[in-house]
């Protein structure tokens, strides 16, 4: 099979189009603007430049429910935008996938940077409460394949399903073996077919919206739930590399997890791929370790999530800004280390 | 089934009655839509009906069809992405003037630049209802509602205009005048590209009784009085009501 050099975010595509994608639509942004520039003179794909990244989430939706399988690409800015129809897409099930490429933010921060600091954002960007399935691969290779994963969960959950990048692994050129993955057909009737009411608002089924029954829309978020943990299940992925002499756990994800195989001598290494939910894996490797350190490109807003899985105390390496140097994450690895030793009692 | 009552197999029963007030119009806009849907014998097999958020943002869930309720702003949007997915599909928008030309009027602008073919009918109110009563992009300047007791200060918006820019579809009724309602409604089904019809249509709970009017009544009387059917303008004027060439 051959195995062609492409670039992160062609990669995406690339895959999106073998996994039947039927409808892109989007609006430029760095550093996600090649994925649609890349889709643009492919035949079998309906593609639109909308007028704002709002008009893009809701065409998508839109195509979505008219039988085709449907995805956007953006970055921050951008996914920050489409928050209040993504949840709304929960509410209605709609399957699709939003590609959100990594920017340094807030606001219009350092456009060309990667950063990681979307992380909350795409598990509780909307309003409400739901619970979307989260995919941060960290190579072109893994984008490829992942982006599968992405639209076969979305088919399955019959729900929105984010797959996280940054400017780093987009815009990185590797090698990638184009495989056929097995892909998941969409099993909901197109519209058109039947006499279904699909509303943002609270409501038992497809027939109409009841929205003064607490009773329903606990019903409501509680299918989501398990729906959800249901399809995630199927997608258990992550990577954990065992260091036998190593007493330390060393968490990372995404571009950052490149550098952390640089440790693996004296760390063990573990990297989510499937960020959210959650990996419940985690709590039985984590129990192996004296010390849990994680490093995020970002103030800790996955550490603040994992720990509520681990109930143990991780030590931050916090990057944000978009440069990753291996001597600083050294510099700061071995300051953790010395600080840890002095809080041990001396030896007799 | 006799003509008159035809319209009803695109409603769903059990959903009735609407949550709109006594003398309210969207429920005239609501039926004349299942008149023209009739007329042009659409059926649930070609026709999806999207609509937005607030008062006239409830219609689609009585149609007996498939229906979207979207985001508040977004239905324009969305039918774009149903139409460009499914070309075979008939797609209607029905929403209101906060919905369509406020929040979501970016939508509009570009909707009309594309011409995407979709049928947008817009219950223009001048007000928002829903949330009891505060000015809307289309109410009058000097309207009294609960943010501009004293007068909204602002032009307008000329949404004849903006469809015209781009050379759409536009029509403006009202509910009084219900064959040109029905009429403008039928027309803009059959145009092949982007169509926007503007129903004027009265709301006395939140904004009639405001500006001086009795009831829902004595409303469409005032729509009666002031506007003239003209289906030959190119541009309508203020008072003019018609299907423009």
């Amino acid at each position: 099979m051959s195995k062609p050099l492409l670039q992160g975010n062609q990669a995406i595509v690339a895959a999106a189009e073998s996994a039947g994608l039927g409808f892109f639509a989007g609006y430029p942004i760095t550093p996600a603007s090649e994925i649609l520039l890349e889709l643009v003179d492919r035949k079998q794909i309906k593609v639109v430049q909308m007028e704002d990244e709002i008009a893009s989430i809701n065409a998508v939706i839109g195509a979505s429910l008219a039988g085709r399988k449907a995805m956007t690409a953006t970055s921050g800015p951008g996914f920050s935008l489409m928050q209040e129809s993504i949840g709304h897409a929960h509410m209605m099930e709609v399957p699709l996938v939003i590609v959100n490429v990594q920017r340094v933010g807030p606001g219009t921060g350092m456009p060309t940077f990667p950063a990681q600091g979307d992380i909350m954002q795409s598990r509780y960007g909307s309003h409400g409460d739901y619970c979307p399935i989260v995919f941060y691969p960290n190579s072109v290779e893994e984008l490829y394949r992942h982006t599968f994963s992405a639209f076969n969960a979305a088919e399955e959950s019959s729900s929105p399903v984010i797959l996280l990048s940054d400017g780093f692994i987009s815009h990185l050129y590797e090698t990638v073996e184009l495989k056929k993955y097995p892909t998941v057909n969409r099993s909901k009737l197109p519209l058109g077919l039947g006499k279904r009411h699909f509303t943002g608002l609270t409501h038992r089924d497809y027939s109409r919206p009841i929205t003064s029954d607490p009773e329903v829309h606990r019903a409501l978020l509680k299918r989501f739930e398990k729906k959800c943990e249901t399809v995630a299940k199927k997608y258990n992925f992550y990577e954990y590399i065992e260091n036998k002499d190593a007493d330390t756990l060393l968490i990372s994800y995404g571009a950052l997890s490149r550098a952390a195989y640089e440790f693996k001598d004296e760390y063990s290494l573990f990297r989510p791929i499937r960020i959210f939910p959650l990996i419940k894996d985690l709590q039985d490797i984590a129990d192996r370790y004296e010390n849990i350190i994680i490093m995020e490109m970002n103030l800790g807003q996955y550490r603040n999530q994992l720990e509520s899985v681990v109930h143990q105390h991780m030590d931050l390496i916090s990057l944000p800004g978009g440069n990753i140097d291996l001597e600083e994450i050294r510099t700061k690895l071995d300051a953790i280390k010395a600080r840890r030793r002095k809080r041990l009692p001396a030896a007799k | 089934m006799e003509e008159t009552t035809r319209f009803k197999r695109f409603l769903k029963d059990k959903n009735l009655p609407t949550p709109w007030c006594p003398g309210c119009g969207n429920g005239i806009v609501l039926k004349s839509t299942c008149d023209a849907l009739d007329e042009l014998d659409f059926d649930v097999k070609n026709t999806v009906v999207v609509s937005g958020i607030g008062c006239a943002g409830r219609s689609a869930g009585f149609f007996n069809l498939d229906s979207v309720h979207t985001a508040h702003g977004r239905a324009i949007p969305m039918a774009e992405g149903i139409k460009m997915a499914n070309n075979d599909l008939n797609v209607v928008v029905l929403s209101g003037d906060g919905d369509l030309l406020g929040i979501g009027g970016n939508h509009l602008l570009h909707a009309t630049r594309r011409n995407t073919p979709i049928t947008v009918i817009c219950f223009a109110n001048e007000i928002y209802g829903m949330t009891g009563g505060q000015v809307s992009p289309t109410s009058k300047r000097g309207a009294k509602t609960v943010t501009t007791p004293g007068g909204s200060p602002d032009t307008p918006i000329d949404v004849q205009a903006i469809v015209k820019a781009h050379g759409c579809f536009y029509a403006r009724t009202t509910t009084f005048h219900l064959k040109h309602l029905k009429k403008s409604i039928v027309a803009g089904l059959r145009h092949p590209g982007f169509t926007f019809i503007d129903v004027i249509c009265q709301c006395i709970v939140n904004n009639g009784r405001r500006i001086g009017f009795k009831d829902g009544y004595d409303m469409l009387m005032y729509y009666k009085k002031t506007y003239k059917i003209n289906d030959q303008a190119r541009l309508l004027k203020e008072t003019e009501i018609g299907i423009t060439k």
